[in-house]
């Protein structure tokens, strides 16, 4: 699949929202899991958003 | 010669924004147009809630107890909820289905999204007329006592957030229309910008959920009391700092290119890294708002602070971008003189001198933004009047001001009249400013002395410093300017909003700097390091008073506390 | 395309986005914020609500700060780690021992009664407004309790000693208030959450009477909300 800049952008957004997340999670002692759901939604919701922005690309190559 | 001799662009060539709007299908303007309506109710209740706030603190009025945190919850819920979020939502999907060129795309749901959202904007603005007042943060321990209060409270974030969401889905489907019908491979920065926005503005009801959810359950008897809601509640909120700063830049950079023909002179591709960096930088930043929590440890406050110092980074590189584009363009067309370029802009549209003012105002919110962020000033700073004082620069000089003008042009285009009186709105912006100052510099010095953000009467039976009462009343003195300025400016769009005329044979004065490409560039452009450099100083000056001011209390304090 | 000029080049533009982050020079200055390869302001890196009135070091409060020195105040049954249990009994015992007839509480007026662990604190010769940073330093720090309910605070008018230090111990005890106390110029602001024991070693170094406020909107008497700190 081809890597465009706007899927690596998307895809960038996702990881360091993802990383932000694992880090509340993995450290208990910070006391705020709600940064865990919202930013680990967030990560999750932008890691769909890059798949429907390939799928949108691979739909129009085919089509 | 100091300035640039540049065509006016004439009516009839129409530029693609409002070529495109005014060929949007009627169903999707009657959309957009409901929501813009109902984003300037919010937008007028709460500048009305603010004012009679401000006539209060003043003791230009007397209004105490119940009512006047009413009253407050009224401005705050009116105007941080429903103005900037109806109106952000208005803005995706008009700016979505203009880039789409054909429309919305899952147009029942966008639909959806309006009646969720104004459900919750019903709900809301109920609950806070006649229930426990809870301030726009709705802290359900303001009224264990009263659930009903809480629960719909609660309801109407929720449906508003469940509305941005459904909202958001269908600007995303109208972007992405082009590319599943193989018209485009890419987006432009605009449409990536909305894109990325869109997919912030679902995020936001997802902060909103986790937020208020727990005190809607606990108020149905279906969960625990939420006794973690300040928490929550500062997820949201940072996320309600950061959107629509996001969406102001994505307006200028539309509105821009709408008045002067003017994209960015570094490609698209650098716009697109400086919008995704709003959603890289925003998370990792928002610790600040919690530097005055007891539960907070002393090195994640460290942390915290080092990582706000990023917060401004997309906003002043975007700010960069469009400055030096604009420069650079009028310069290839012959403007000279360190500033005289910035003569040739029209300034005559309403919408660029609200768009110009707004700039404005936003360097000097971010002054003080930046002292804010100091965990070692918090203690002197947070849940201080400093607070509101800066903050209004955001709120109304620079957020508030920019979507009225992106309404200036817009509303027309959707087949609305023409612009109510431009020759009388193009001066409201600098009588707003005036007004911002005025506010800002009494409440910021307030809230250095210590006046607290939410009390009424500052007197405190005499023991209070009498320079407190003074700077409330010049406080109310500059709301007063701003607020009738922004009235004015409000009642402008909104009689454009409902005039059936048809629009004006010429359109507001645009300029045309789409010639002149050529050798952009290649001579100095520097209006956007000088702004910065200006900034940068007053930003050290502030810093450095407030350093020098909380080390000449007559205290010695250690620890900020910890618990369980 | 004919040669960019550098301040419209992408890496300029870029490199603007990231000037604000120039305010680190300021903070770091005034040892706000962690010096690069080890450099350190000690002391106002680790105890960053510290800050002297007379511009002069503050090194020596480090000893008080409450979490990073239990020992030494056994006696007290409570350090770091007070539970909100032991606060409203340790704050009841403070206001029951402490309270004058005019309804102030003055930790001093008993301070036999008071000693611990074999330590008074007296504070006696310590009640002069020029009282200098080292023996502000050198003396104990008398405990202080606090509670914030609504509308008032409990004791509301205390009687300190100027250079003496006092560990104050505070609580909300029903809902977020605040406890802030107005010095002249400015306030400094401290926020109170229910059941949350805050520590804070405060010394005043100049007499006076302080008012003391709540800054976080806790009801509809909020505006009412005072309490006063008399320094002699």
């Amino acid at each position: 699949m081809k890597m465009t800049e706007e899927l690596w952008l998307v895809v960038a957004i996702a990881a360091v929202w993802a990383a932000l997340a694992a880090v509340y999670a993995l450290v208990p002692s910070l006391g705020m899991p709600g940064y865990v759901r919202v930013w680990g939604g967030g990560a999750a919701l932008f890691l769909l958003l890059a798949a429907v922005l390939a799928a949108a690309g691979w739909t129009a190559r085919r089509g | 010669m100091d300035c640039i001799s540049t065509p006016v662009a004439t009516a009839d060539t129409r530029p693609r924004l409002t070529a495109r709007l005014a060929a949007l299908p009627r169903g999707d303007a009657s959309l957009f147009r409901l929501l813009f309506g109902a984003a300037l109710l919010a937008l007028a209740l709460g500048l009305a809630g603010g004012f009679v706030t401000a006539l209060a603190r003043a003791r230009a009025l007397n209004l105490f107890g119940d009512d006047a945190y009413r009253v407050l919850t009224l401005h705050g819920v009116s105007v941080f909820f429903y103005w900037l979020y109806l109106i952000q939502a208005a803005l995706l999907l008009v700016l979505a289905a203009a880039e789409n060129g054909r429309g919305l795309a899952l147009r029942p749901l966008a639909w959806l999204g309006a009646a969720l959202m104004l459900a919750g904007f019903a709900a809301s603005e109920w609950i806070s007329a006649i229930g426990t007042p809870l301030l726009y943060d709705g802290s359900p321990e303001l009224a264990v006592d009263d659930p009903r209060s809480v629960g719909v409270f609660a309801l109407g974030y929720l449906l508003l957030s469940a509305g941005l969401a459904a909202a958001a889905v269908s600007g995303i489907a109208t972007l992405l229309q082009p590319r599943r019908r193989g018209e485009a491979e890419a987006f432009s920065a605009i449409g990536f910008a909305l894109f990325a926005w869109a997919g912030f503005l679902i995020v936001s009801a997802i902060a909103a959920t986790n937020a208020f959810l727990p005190g809607l359950l606990w108020a149905l008897g279906a969960g625990p009391f939420p006794a973690d809601h300040g928490t929550e509640w500062h997820i949201l909120f940072h996320n309600l700092h950061y959107l629509p700063l996001m969406a102001t830049v994505l307006v200028w950079y539309v509105l821009t290119q709408h008045l002067t023909g003017v994209t960015s002179i570094h490609g698209a591709r650098l716009s697109k890294i400086v919008f995704a960096a709003y959603l890289v930088f925003v998370p990792p930043t928002s610790l600040y708002h919690m530097f005055l929590e007891p539960n907070l440890s002393e090195s994640v406050r460290v942390v915290g602070s080092l990582l706000s110092l990023f917060v401004s980074v997309p906003t002043l590189a975007a700010f960069a971008i469009i400055v030096s584009s604009l420069e650079a363009s009028a310069r290839a067309r012959g403007a000279t003189g360190l500033f005289g370029w910035m003569k040739g802009l029209p300034w005559r549209n309403p919408a660029m001198a609200n768009m110009g003012w707004a700039v404005v105002n936003m360097l000097v919110g971010i002054t003080f933004a930046f002292v804010l962020i100091q965990e070692k000033l918090a203690p002197m700073l947070s849940d201080t009047f400093f607070v509101p004082g800066y903050f209004h620069f955001f709120a109304v000089g620079v957020l508030t001001q920019t979507f009225l003008a992106a309404l200036m042009v817009i509303l027309p285009a959707l087949g609305g009249g023409a612009l109510w009186r431009p020759d009388l709105l193009r001066r409201m912006p600098a009588l707003v400013t005036l007004g911002l100052l005025i506010f800002g510099t009494a409440g910021i010095a307030a809230g250095v002395m210590g006046v607290p953000r939410r009390v009424f009467d500052v007197g405190y039976g005499g023991m209070a410093p009498a320079a407190w009462p003074v700077l409330m009343a010049l406080v109310g003195v500059g709301a007063t300017l701003f607020a009738v300025a922004l009235s004015v400016s409000v009642y402008g769009v909104v009689r454009t909003l409902l005039s059936r005329r048809a629009p004006a044979t010429a359109e507001s004065r645009r300029v045309d700097w789409t010639d002149g490409q050529r050798g952009v560039g290649a001579v100095p452009a520097w209006t956007g390091p000088l702004s910065v450099a200006v900034l940068i100083a007053t930003m050290y000056v502030a810093t450095i008073v407030a350093f020098e001011i909380i080390q000449s209390l007559p205290i010695v304090a250690i620890g900020g506390g910890h618990g369980h | 395309m004919s040669e960019r000029h550098v301040t419209t080049r992408r890496g300029f533009i870029a490199a603007l986005g990231f000037s604000a982050v120039s305010l680190y020079g300021a903070w770091a200055a005034y040892g706000a914020a962690p010096l690069p390869f080890g450099g350190h302001k000690g002391a106002a890196a680790s105890e960053p609500d510290a800050h002297d009135g007379h511009g002069g070091g503050h090194g020596g409060h480090g000893a008080a700060e409450a979490p990073a020195e239990p020992a030494g105040h056994a006696g007290h049954g409570a350090a770091a780690g007070m539970t909100p249990e032991e606060f409203r009994s340790a704050h009841d015992a403070f206001v029951e021992r402490f309270t004058q007839k005019d309804g102030s509480a003055d930790p001093h007026a008993a301070v036999e009664a008071h000693a611990h662990g074999g330590h008074g604190h007296a504070g006696a010769g310590h009640d002069h407004a020029s009282m200098g940073a080292a023996m502000v330093a050198a003396a104990e720090p008398v405990d202080v309790y606090l509670m914030a309910q609504k509308f008032a605070y409990s004791p509301d008018v205390l009687r300190l000693k100027a250079g003496q230090p006092y560990r104050f111990r505070m609580m909300a005890d029903d809902i977020t208030h605040g406890a802030s106390i107005q010095l002249g110029s400015a306030s400094r602001i401290i926020r109170l959450r229910p059941n949350v024991v805050t520590e804070q070693t405060i010394t005043f170094t100049k007499p006076g009477a302080y008012l003391v406020y709540c800054t976080v909107y806790c009801g509809p008497a909020h505006d009412a909300m005072q309490g006063r700190i008399v320094v002699g």
